[in-house]
């Protein structure tokens, strides 16, 4: 009789107390409740913080771009819709861009196109050109491809 | 006098009884509202919120005009305010807001308006296509092609630039069920997908009610906070993403998890449990996460040897159908975990420092502040936390410190945190998904 129940109470001591699964966490989780909270808390903030910059950077990066295309599109005279913004080129986050888009009607780099260096304040909805170049149809805005540089921004810009 | 006070009361009573009803009811007919909007202009096409895609809402063309970020704005914030309302009605008014007939038929009308009408958002579901068909009908293993290497194909230019040329980072289990769908050409695979985006977004509905009313929670707040969630609905199941299928996958190991009667469940459910975690993370990865925490909290053998047997089996068939890269799994997550979203918090801190970008120094301290939550999250599961609700913030934990963050990805806790007890878990994951949505509102204060 004794040798059967052995088995049942080695299996009711393994395993130990302490790697036994337990239904609850102990008593003592408040604090750490209240700690965990206040993380999760400062976090959320943090987050939030950041996400409100980002949109706020983003709209204002967005009201750039408005007043650049309304730029271009002044200076052109064209008033056309498939106009490349390059952010990058005249440095990143530097709110510098050039814009290129054709000279006359046709799909977008079908023809001769004129690209725009643009940059300084908004000022009733445009900003100021400081010099561009123009594109042969078809080619990207490499310097290689460049023609025709003009202004202060286009200076040195263009092969010879 | 009296008598007439005293008839009065009960209809006082009843009128402040039926003022939520009928809030909750107009809440829900704004997020009918809002979701048809948006899937009735997306049909109208030419929308830069709409991918290339087959023609396969034509039926519905004319009733709506072409979807700009404006309206697909507006519709969101409105869906997002409604659902944040109904929410919080239902988990107030447990039970006396929404009948649980009303709360299917909100969720079933949400989620069959957005299977009606195009792809959404997102050109995922052409890669999964593309990866089916590049196996199927042209030969090739997708775990080392990506879809340039069938460029005549037709879904080939429908599948996203960047993605042309990388192979798929989808689990083996995934890839062989899309294969049938391969055969049925562009159009038919389409639906296909749809179809299994919608069933497994029923059956995790399905699955999340069972678990809710398992576990002493309101199944109706359960099943609306899950299924009329707009992100869920417009990304996830917009876009068709096989999240859902994870997602499923996942809450099929919960409900086994969850059994009533006995109130712990056998090796055989805690093995099963364990199993079916694997096949989901033989789907999409992520759900792995689930793992530890439920051999944590067992503390016993089945979960670990069901693990250890479906591993096997899912490696050996893996390994048959696409040899040892299909198996290579890690390989895929280190190679997606280098990519950077506009959406990612990570993004949104480097910029809030000043810094134009992510650089590769905060990979390693956002994958070092993920194994911190994790081992943190690790040691409350074993001194006895929910390890359902450990699984929730783990991956919550996950979609905040990636650096390619989805809007597809914010629901992966949403299911979990509707069923734990933690109610920090469900505040938390709905305020990541509040900040998602604020984050993509600039063409709204800055049209372009």
């Amino acid at each position: 009789m004794s040798g059967a129940s052995l088995p049942v109470e080695r299996r009711r001591r393994w395993p130990p107390q302490w790697l036994r699964p337990r239904a609850e966490e102990p008593r003592s989780r408040g604090r750490l409740w209240r700690i965990e909270t206040l993380a999760l808390a400062l976090v959320g903030l943090f987050l939030a913080v950041a996400t409100i910059h980002d949109l706020v950077r983003q709209t204002h990066i967005n009201h750039r771009l408005v007043a650049d295309l309304r730029t271009w599109r002044h200076y052109t005279r064209h008033d056309y819709v498939n106009i490349s913004i390059d952010q990058e080129s005249l440095g990143l986050d530097s709110g510098r861009e050039i814009l290129c888009g054709n000279t006359s009607p046709g799909a977008p780099g079908a023809h001769t196109q004129i690209c725009l260096a643009i940059w300084g304040p908004v000022i009733d909805g445009r900003r100021s050109v400081h010099g561009g170049w123009y594109l042969p149809p078809y080619h990207p805005d490499l310097r290689a491809n460049r023609y025709g540089c003009f202004g202060p921004a286009g200076r040195g810009r263009c092969p010879r | 006098m009296s008598v007439a006070a005293h008839t009065q009361r009960p209809l006082a009573g009843e009128r402040s009884e039926r003022r939520p009803a009928a809030l909750a009811a107009a809440l829900a007919l704004a997020l009918v509202a809002a979701a048809a909007e948006i899937v009735l202009d997306a049909a109208a096409g030419h929308s830069p919120l709409v991918p290339k895609s087959p023609d396969i809402s034509a039926w519905l063309t004319g009733s709506g005009e072409r979807l700009g970020f404006r309206v697909f704005l507006i519709a969101l914030l409105v869906s997002s305010a409604c659902y944040g309302a109904l929410g919080a009605l239902l988990l107030r008014m447990r039970g006396t807001v929404l009948s649980p007939r009303a709360a299917i038929a909100l969720v079933a009308a949400l989620q069959l308006i957005v299977f009606a009408g195009p792809v959404l958002l997102s050109t995922d579901v052409f890669s999964y296509i593309a990866y089916a068909r590049l196996g199927v009908e042209h030969g090739l293993n997708p775990y080392l092609h990506g879809p340039a290497a069938a460029s005549s194909d037709p879904v080939f230019k429908y599948v996203g630039e960047d993605w042309i040329h990388v192979a798929t980072a989808y689990g083996p289990l995934y890839t062989l069920l899309s294969y049938p769908l391969a055969a049925l050409g562009v159009v038919g695979a389409l639906w296909g997908m749809k179809l299994e985006a919608l069933l497994a977004s029923a059956g995790t509905l399905a699955l999340t009610w069972r678990c809710a009313r398992a576990r002493g929670f309101d199944p109706v707040a359960a099943v609306v906070l899950v299924g009329a969630n707009p992100l869920y609905v417009i990304y996830g199941l917009g876009g068709a993403h096989n999240d859902l299928v994870m997602m499923l996958a996942m809450m099929g190991a919960v409900a086994l998890m969850t059994a009533p009667r006995p109130p712990v469940p056998g090796a055989r459910r805690e093995a099963g449990a364990a199993a079916v975690i694997v096949a989901g993370a033989l789907i999409k990865a992520t759900v792995a996460a689930l793992l530890p925490f439920m051999i944590v909290s067992r503390r016993r053998a089945a979960p670990v040897l069901g693990a250890l047997a479906a591993i096997v089996l899912g490696a050996l068939v893996g390994y048959a159908a696409f040899g040892i890269h299909g198996i290579d799994l890690v390989a895929a997550l280190n190679r997606d975990a280098a990519f950077v979203s506009t959406d990612s918090f990570a993004n949104e801190i480097a910029h809030l420092f000043g810094k134009p970008g992510v650089f590769p120094v905060d990979h390693d301290l956002l994958k070092a502040a993920l194994v911190v939550i994790l081992a943190h999250l690790l040691w409350r599961t074993w001194r006895g936390y929910d390890w359902v609700a450990a699984s929730g913030w783990a991956l919550l934990a996950i979609s905040v410190t990636t650096t390619w963050l989805l809007a597809w990805y914010i629901l992966w806790p949403l299911p979990l945190a509707v069923v734990t007890r933690d109610r920090r878990l469900l505040a938390a994951t709905l305020a990541v998904q509040a900040l998602f949505v604020v984050h993509q509102l600039s063409p709204l204060l800055a049209p372009i």
